[in-house]
């Protein structure tokens, strides 16, 4: 018996349509915890990382964590994990909502899914009844219609994690949304589903999750629960004003990258696409993930106009993606193309860095009006909308879109367009002014990304200490902590956004009295390092080399032009051997056989 | 005058976190199904409503029950005395709310008893949609509020 | 000088920015003092304590953390753009 996880997988072959109940290796769930950490461990011992990730050899995997569905607070999250199409690299996104706990529930810890379907399909999981279903008549539906569709046929308090158009259609970016807007948004691990023809998994569960010692854990949840409605930031900031709340601050401090990175950090028409413009304007109310108390979600709606619509978001990557990098100051525009992008499945920041390079591409006469079907000059609202409905439909020019801004830029030979970092698009902090999360981009273990160790918080908000932003010193300990931690957060299965509030005493304490595992804080802290390390071998394996470890030129070679970073590129020459010496690595970014070994890796 | 579960269903952001805490409460163990308090969202309303027993003044379950097991105490809670319970499930049928069931988990009738004076849903949760105070004065019941910010919440979403 | 409020800021002075003359607040702990009498206690309790920066807000001088440059004693001049925000998180 085991206690915080359920001490079951679930093993789908999608090919010869076998379904087979397999127990979770204790071992393994020590070593690697959950979620990312624990998928992860599976596609390393079972994936050629060489292998063509639409091809069947990859496999997708669902994974939830030890804390996913107990009180935990914001314990809602879940993980999907592939070979991404977009990168290369292993892909690992994770997403709330209620979809993970369900599946738990249900009695699983994750799902592998192996193989492809000769037809469309999607797995209804009941308890211990799990059938793969005909969804011949979902193929074409798109992630609302799906979801109403399969909870129809299913139950109706079943949870429902989906692709639409987006991934069947294997636009490298698409994502695998959940409880309809709740998505697995990055490194098109929806392609890798809709590869497979899978459409959709449906959970229902009716049994329970035992903790270790639950007086122990209840007294955890409470201090890390007591903790974040104090802290005012996820007691005060985030929930009265949603993740968007970043774009002023990141913009007063220069750091709100401006039309596809070339036009600075600094967008005139911030304001207008802010967190206090959405809650002024298009609030309809605030939602919470499963079992969380911070509560950042925002449902929104655009009440009349030519963008009228209903849904949720945006977050500020998003927001920014589709906005400022855009161009656009139009909160409308953006909010629609957020909409657009759950509905078709697809990842709004790399949607919006794509179209953004277009739109530059455009500018500099490298794309024209003839190709693309419209002029798409910087700004241009309706091109955003329209754009992000073709690429999620692979319609005409979205058809090129939909490979994503590298793959497009080199198309016409000009790839330094392409603000990505391993062929995926960077968000929404620009590391000319924010120093350390250029380290932090260049050394993702999935590409370009914020959420593998957010130097943002301490860099620009001070969390939880002030460090400065144009400072390289320091940077690379920091970020490895950071990245550290956050491979723990994620495979606990709980919301990094925790992070701002509580920290590893915490997050380890409940991992102890819910599993019951003899681990320190330490140990468990190790566990996050070998989680990145196992990651970066996978990576290294699949033929990456420091020379990946690398920025656009753009962010190295010209200077900002204005704010408070003017002048400055990222300096990573000088921060990435230091963080390879960090982390015990070689020089040439590959872990050494003592680190690995002290790792217990391989 | 004795405390009531308030519900503001304009307050309630989806978490859930009354479910996993209730089921805690009464099982010692995390699951939804053994809540005796359900939150039902309504994606296209954009709202969600906490619902268990209303502890009503004139229980139709109390007045069903053939071994008079389901009494009202004086503070204000319906009671479910185990050890009159036949396991008929009368009650079930009876309450107009579904707000009473019969668990096959723990092989008994359940529903919310206010955790004896502490409800712990009221205690964690995160945006006050559920509070524990004393009865708002005046004639209208509660079943009329809620059915009355339904059809605001309602009313503001299909305009 | 310019003087930029965000965020729950904006519900303490029900503006969004304002024009202050650097006369009489020629540092970052001049111009608090000063907002704190245009706005009163409340505000004055998140932009203060005990005479130090508060803790629960951040204050941009030309886009760059006080706390990096002299805090409370930075020098503010006619063109500076001074912002306040409360902390706030997202990502």
């Amino acid at each position: 018996m085991m206690f915080g996880w359920t001490g079951n997988l679930l093993r789908v072959n999608l090919t010869d349509g076998t379904i087979k109940k397999e127990a979770l290796c204790p071992k393994d769930a020590e070593m690697y915890l959950g979620a990312r950490g624990l998928a992860t461990k599976i596609m390393m011992d079972e994936v050629d990382p060489k292998v063509d990730p639409l091809s069947e050899e990859n496999k997708l995997i669902f994974m939830t964590g030890p804390l996913t569905g107990t009180f935990a607070s914001s314990g809602g999250r879940y993980e999907v994990v592939a070979k991404a199409p977009l990168t290369g690299t292993i892909g690992a996104s994770n997403s709330g909502g209620h979809f993970g706990p369900e599946l738990k529930y249900a009695g699983y810890d994750g799902i592998i899914f192996e193989g492809r379907a000769e037809k469309p399909v999607y797995l209804w999981i009941e308890d211990d009844n799990v059938e793969l279903r005909d969804a011949l008549h979902l193929w074409g539906k798109n992630v609302f219609e799906t979801t109403d569709t399969v909870l129809a046929e299913t139950a109706e308090d079943a949870r429902v994690a989906c692709i639409g158009p987006g991934g069947e259609k294997m636009v490298l970016f698409a994502g695998v949304l959940n409880d309809r807007n709740r998505a697995a948004g990055r490194s098109g691990l929806g392609a890798v589903m809709g590869s497979k023809n899978l459409k959709a998994v449906a959970v229902k569960g009716s049994k329970s999750i035992k903790v270790a010692d639950p007086e122990g854990f209840m007294e955890a949840c409470t201090d890390a629960r007591t903790k974040l409605k104090e802290h005012p930031v996820t007691g005060g900031g985030l929930p009265t004003y949603g993740t968007q709340i970043l774009i002023n601050i990141l913009n007063q401090s220069g750091a709100l990258p401006t039309r596809n990175w070339r036009d600075g950090g600094i967008f005139e028409e911030a304001e207008g696409i802010s967190g206090e413009t959405l809650a002024e304007k298009y609030l309809v109310r605030n939602k919470g993930c499963f079992g969380c108390n911070i509560g950042c979600g925002r449902i929104t709606r655009i009440p009349e106009g030519k963008f009228k619509s209903f849904g949720e978001g945006p977050e500020y990557e998003a927001g920014w993606a589709l906005g400022a990098c855009c161009g656009v100051g139009d909160l409308e525009a953006v909010s629609k193309a957020n909409f657009i992008c759950n509905e078709l499945g697809i990842d709004p920041i790399t949607t919006g860095a794509t179209i953004a390079c277009a739109m530059e591409m455009y500018e500099k006469g490298i794309l024209t009006e003839e190709e693309v079907g419209r002029a798409i000059p910087f700004g241009d609202a309706e091109a955003l909308v329209e754009l992000t409905r073709m690429i999620g439909l692979r319609e005409g020019f979205g058809d090129v879109l939909a490979e994503g801004s590298y793959r497009m830029a080199s198309k016409y030979g000009c790839p330094e367009l392409s603000m990505s970092v391993k062929k995926q698009e960077m968000p929404a902090y620009d590391a000319r002014g924010v120093q350390g999360m250029g380290l932090e981009y260049a050394t993702s273990n999935r590409g370009g990304c914020h959420v593998r160790g957010y130097l943002t918080s301490p860099e620009i908000l001070g969390i939880p200490e002030k460090l400065d932003p144009l400072v390289t010193e320091g940077k690379a300990g920091w970020l490895k902590i950071f990245q550290d931690l956050t491979a723990v957060v994620d495979s606990a299965g709980i919301c990094l956004f925790t992070t701002f509030a509580i920290g590893l005493p915490e997050i380890s304490s409940m991992l102890r009295t819910a599993t019951g595992i003899n681990a320190t804080d330490e140990e468990i802290l190790k566990a996050g390092e070998r989680i990145w390390n196992l990651e970066r071998m996978f990576n290294i394996k699949a033929g990456f080399t420091a020379a990946d470890d690398t920025l656009p030129p753009r962010l190295l070679k010209e200077p900002l032009q204005s704010g408070p970073a003017k002048g400055k590129v990222v300096d990573l020459e000088k921060m990435l051997p230091e963080y390879y010496e960090v982390r015990g690595w070689g020089a040439d970014g590959v872990p050494t056989a003592e680190k690995l070994q002290d790792l217990s890796i391989g | 005058m004795s405390k009531i579960l308030m519900i503001s269903p304009e307050k309630c952001i989806g978490c859930r976190t009354c479910e996993l805490v209730c089921s805690f409460t009464k099982i010692n163990a995390f699951n939804p199904k053994n809540s005796r308090v359900s939150v039902f969202t309504y994606d296209e309303a954009a709202v969600s409503v906490p619902m268990m027993c209303m502890q009503c003044e004139d229980p139709s379950c109390m007045r069903v029950c053939p071994t008079d097991a389901i009494t009202k105490t004086a503070d204000g809670l319906v009671a479910i005395d185990e050890r009159k319970c036949i396991g008929c499930k009368m009650c079930v049928s009876a309450c107009p709310l579904g707000n009473i069931t019969f668990n096959t988990y723990e092989g008994k009738v359940v529903k919310c008893n206010l955790c004896e004076g502490d409800p712990k849903c009221a205690q964690y949760c995160p945006s006050g949609a559920i509070e524990y105070r004393e009865a708002a004065p005046g004639t209208m019941g509660r079943k009329k509020v809620i059915a009355e910010k339904f059809s605001e919440l309602f009313g503001e979403v299909n305009e | 000088m310019k003087v930029k409020f965000f965020a729950t800021i904006r519900e303490h002075t029900g503006s969004r920015e304002i024009d202050v003359a650097e006369q009489g607040c020629g540092s970052v702990g001049g111009l608090l003092q000063h907002l704190c009498s245009l706005y009163g206690r409340e505000l004055c309790s998140l932009l203060l304590e005990d005479g130090k920066l508060g803790s629960k807000i951040i204050v941009l001088v030309n886009g760059r953390n006080v706390v990096h440059l002299q805090g409370m004693d930075t020098p503010l001049e006619k063109d500076d753009e001074v912002s306040i925000f409360p902390v706030v998180a997202g990502g």
